[in-house]
């Protein structure tokens, strides 16, 4: 097993100012509308948002697998440990992807090689950046699939043989084969049932804790967040509406759709006759309202939350909003 | 008691594969009363989404007897099915794939009343489609777009205002908020409630989110490879889960709070195939209070206290 | 603006307003998708391109009588004006009778397309009603249906074409029946493909819920579903019927002379290539550019309905 270099201090990674939005004949989709990032060493960020936040293409970014022809990055920078991951050429690209960084997606149906068995796969990332046979990259690869709990005979196995829960193991696997610095996960439990999702978390925990590793969870599950990050940011309409430490968000939160995010859950406890939704509709991307994109279902609106954007406020040395209620003040307002 | 509207008994639905037979739904029984709402939670493989289709014979159930209103619905010829199916509908999980993409919002609501012939006139007709776009809260300058042109919460909508067309008295909804955002998750179930409330449904409630069910279930039956394993009235179920999986299953939540975490119990290995299983708890391979007893035979459901059935050795001891 | 009417205001409206359908469907127009489709397609060159030298052929076809005189041009032998190179009278010179090419040429676009067509029509609903029963229905339905139509499948277009054309006699009639059903088994797995994944979709399951009887599901909820690949696959196989007349008019299986087809005049202008190209460089130019057309057509409509659903 490969001897873990200890993650850098200071910030894995940072994105400052990110837009991206996707240009077709038809429309423009905006997507990231100056997204804000930093995920210190060895911590965890959930990236928190619903449909149309822009969550997934954020993450993209990271590794510059925006698709190509109509994503386009207008603006911002993607910093690696300090390097711009937006101006490296496609051989340094391919030197972190799977190395300094990875990814993991949400379905583990469609991220796995149906003709190739599993520990080829897993074995495939090690000889790319490991440099080192194929018999032994093989070895390393059983070795991995007893890290995430699977028996290693079953390398050689084909992913069909595997349930959802066990394909996602695998799928961490290698994303874990040469020990990242960074590993991006969006959505890694959401096709997966409940129980196997709390075996998949408490795995991820494990693991980023025993490598030091900085992670990115992005999810719409805020009962996720509490379980595995550290920090939170809160997406909506591709801008980051609030962040901070998890008591920040969750025992002081400020922006009134995070407050919305929390009513909206049912909760397991108290069985309300009524759930609290939040109004209205999904912003659309390709026609998002003016000033805060928030405004329309917006419980505390004024004039101004349409007339322009709000910016971005620190409560806290830990905590920030982007609301014009807080413009004055740093008290709730909610 | 006469106000059981649904009587499920011993019902089962078998697939032959090339291996031998799945055991999709393996004898299940419980009563539904008029006006309530029956949970049925589970994981994948569980049999809860065969089971809401044998209930409405999309697929033939493979023996058992289903009692609606005292009618037993496997036994009915294909003409008194048809006119059956007008009392018994079904609400769909992908708003995306449930709606014909090149009809309207009029046309599919309009469909079951065109097909059942209850209102001739096409006038009249529409008058009711637009009446039930109302009580989904769909606005009426939306009578001619198609379905790609809308969201998933206003497609889920059209659903229920298909399923209602008929004036059902029950309606079986399979997973309807799954798909949806979480903020517009609320206002479906909220609409769902509401229009129980106003027309005296009763609802059958599958889903595998179980923080969903107990605000919206009166009654929740937890079921495993194909069997029900618990049935209890919601709070109790959630303050005294007697079977392991049950609280497993309760456990594994993800609780959105940072402080009083709840204990997690975590289930050892994977579920088990549900072809050719054998007559044994089926649960035994993953549960923590395996007595040998539960690997020679398959524990039947009792019920413990007042109108909470559990199925396992363990409990069934006292 | 609000999302939820309240019933009041709607029946308020409807009372004042509206009381009929038509009223209301005439205040919100339906946005037709086959207007979005046109659209899309519109914006692929290579479609257009294809799309207008195909309407230009079938305007051809269409209008021969009065660009040419069928009997005077394209039939009457003159031998004294025979293999004249193209000038300003015979704008693709003349053949080995002195007939004008060009001439015959345009009608023998009517005769390409004619066959094309109506052969493809054949195919399509023979083929196509065998193919929706077996993938709607599956089963042994389905093995039955699809073995006898691999049975036909085995048997090469062309040698099917030949057998009945030579037990029927070479008329314009058995040709077109012939290629038709040699199309047939082909259509039915398109259509039996294209049935059996919409067949999967909820809707489906939707419309049984509701009481649809299986005719009603087939006709009003699949059929229309599957029209995209069908369309496609209809105009590839126009072409694929013109190119197979033209192939049995050149081995002279096909359309006898003295009757103008690109495939025989391809055949009885192939001895005097060597020194009068034109002879055959205009037939086979025109078969050429037909099933190019073509096949630009299908690639833009499969671009075009490929449901890209937002």
């Amino acid at each position: 097993m490969e001897v873990k270099k200890m993650n850098e201090e200071g910030n894995t990674l940072e994105i400052k100012n990110l837009v991206i939005h996707y240009i077709s004949e038809e429309e423009v989709v905006k997507a990231v509308n100056g997204v804000d990032i930093i995920i210190k060493a060895g911590k965890t960020l959930g990236l928190v948002g619903e449909t149309g936040a822009g969550k997934t293409t954020t993450a993209l970014s990271i590794l510059n697998l925006v698709p190509e022809p109509q994503g386009k990055i207008l603006s911002g920078e993607v910093l690696l440990q300090g390097r711009s991951v937006l101006s490296m050429s496609d051989l340094e690209l391919e030197d972190i992807r799977g190395d300094k960084v990875a990814m993991i997606f949400q379905d583990p149906m469609t991220s796995l090689n149906p003709v190739h068995t599993v520990g080829d796969q897993i074995a495939e990332s090690i000889e790319i950046h490991r440099k080192v046979s194929k018999q032994e990259a093989l070895k390393q690869a059983k070795e991995m699939l007893e890290l995430v709990g699977i028996p290693g005979e079953r390398s050689n196995e084909y992913p069909y043989q595997f349930s959802g829960g066990m394909k996602q193991r695998v799928v961490i696997a290698i994303a874990l084969t040469c020990s990242p610095d960074l590993l991006i996960a969006d959505e890694p439990t959401t096709a997966l049932d409940v129980t196997i999702q709390a075996q998949v978390l408490k795995l991820i925990n494990e693991l980023r804790r025993k490598y030091h590793m900085s992670m990115l969870m992005i999810t719409h599950d805020l009962g996720i967040v509490a379980e595995v990050c550290d920090e939170v940011s809160i997406a909506y309409a591709g801008r980051i509406v609030e962040h901070g430490t998890l008591e920040d968000i969750f025992d002081n939160l400020r922006h009134p759709y995070t407050k919305g995010l929390f009513d909206a859950l049912p909760d397991i406890e108290a069985r309300r006759s009524e759930l609290k939704p939040i109004k209205g509709l999904m912003p659309d991307p390709t026609n998002l309202p003016s000033g805060c994109a928030f405004h329309p279902r917006c419980d505390y609106v004024m004039e101004v939350c349409s007339q322009s954007l709000p910016e971005n406020k620190w409560l806290s040395e830990t905590h920030c909003v982007q609301c014009h209620l807080y413009k004055d003040t740093n008290e709730s307002m909610l | 008691m006469s106000n059981i509207l649904l009587a499920v008994k011993d019902l089962k639905k078998y697939y032959k594969v090339p291996k031998g037979m799945l055991h999709a739904v393996d004898g299940v029984s419980f009563n539904l009363e008029k006006g309530k709402t029956l949970g049925i939670v589970g994981e994948s493989g569980c049999g809860k989404t065969t089971i809401g289709r044998a209930i409405l014979r999309l697929v033939e159930p493979t023996s058992g007897s289903v009692i609606f209103d005292g009618v037993d619905i496997p036994k009915l010829n294909k003409q008194e099915m048809l006119h059956m199916r007008r009392n018994m509908q079904l609400i769909f999980q992908d708003p995306f794939s449930s709606l014909n993409p090149r009809k309207t919002i009029t046309q599919t609501i309009e469909e079951p009343i065109i097909l059942a012939n209850m209102i001739p006139d096409s006038d009249k007709r529409f008058m009711r489609v637009m009446e039930l776009m109302d009580t989904v809260g769909l606005a009426e300058r939306l009578v001619n777009t198609y379905p790609h042109e809308l969201d998933g919460g206003r497609r889920q909508r059209i659903g229920i205002a298909r399923a209602l067309a008929m004036n059902p008295k029950f309606i079986i909804c399979d997973e309807p908020v799954s798909a949806l955002d979480v903020s517009i998750q609320a206002q479906i179930l909220n609409l769902m409630k509401k229009i129980q409330r106003e027309m005296g449904l009763t609802y059958i409630f599958i889903t595998h989110n179980l923080s969903v069910v107990n605000h919206f279930c009166d009654d929740i039956a937890v079921m495993y490879l194909g069997r029900l394993i618990e049935k209890a009235p919601s709070e109790m179920l959630f303050a005294n889960p007697l079977h392991p999986y049950t609280q497993a299953l309760l456990s594994a939540i993800p609780v959105a709070r940072i402080h009083n975490r709840p204990e997690r119990l975590l289930l050892r290995g994977e579920i088990t195939s549900p072809i050719n299983p054998e007559p044994i708890c089926r649960f035994v391979n993953r549960c923590n209070y395996a007595m040998p007893i539960c690997s020679k035979e398959e524990p039947g459901l009792i019920e413990i206290e007042p109108n909470h059935f559990v199925s396992c050795h363990l409990v069934g001891q006292g | 603006m609000s999302e939820t009417v309240t019933r009041k205001e709607l029946m308020g409206e409807t009372v004042n307003k509206y009381t009929t359908r038509k009223e209301f469907f005439k205040q919100y127009k339906k946005k037709s998708r086959l207007e979005e489709t046109w659209n899309r397609f519109l914006r692929n060159k290579m479609a257009v391109i294809g799309l207008f030298i195909f309407v230009f052929i079938m305007v051809v076809a269409v209008v021969a009588p009065l660009i040419a005189d069928y009997d005077t041009e394209a039939i009457t032998i003159n031998v004294s004006n025979r293999l004249q190179p193209p000038s300003t009278e015979h704008i693709f010179g003349t053949d080995e009778m002195g007939r004008d090419i060009m001439a015959r040429i345009v009608h023998g676009a009517r005769i390409s397309l004619v066959v094309g067509f109506s052969s493809v029509a054949i195919a399509l609903f023979i083929g196509g009603a065998f193919g929706a029963i077996a993938g709607y229905y599956g089963g042994k339905t389905d093995d039955i249906i699809m073995r006898c139509m691999d049975v036909f499948l085995c048997l090469p277009d062309v040698l099917l074409a030949l057998a009945i054309v030579a037990a029927f006699g070479t008329t314009l009639v058995n040709m077109t029946i012939a290629i038709g059903l040699s199309f047939t088994p082909k259509f039915s797995r398109v259509v039996r493909s294209a049935v059996m994944t919409v067949r999967g979709i909820e809707y489906v399951e939707a419309a049984r819920a509701i009481g649809s009887t299986n005719t009603h599901i087939i006709t009003n909820h699949v059929l229309i579903n599957c029209f995209g690949p069908i369309v496609v696959q209809v105009t590839l196989y126009v072409a694929s019927a013109i190119l197979t007349i033209s192939a049995l008019s050149f081995i002279g299986l096909g359309i006898q002379a003295p009757i103008p087809e690109w495939g025989n005049m391809l055949a009885s202008g192939r001895a005097y290539m060597r020194d009068h190209a034109y002879i055959v460089m205009a037939p086979g130019l025109a078969i050429f550019v037909t099933i190019l057309s073509l096949n630009l057509l299908g690639d833009g409509l499969r671009d075009a309905l490929d449901p890209r659903l937002k």
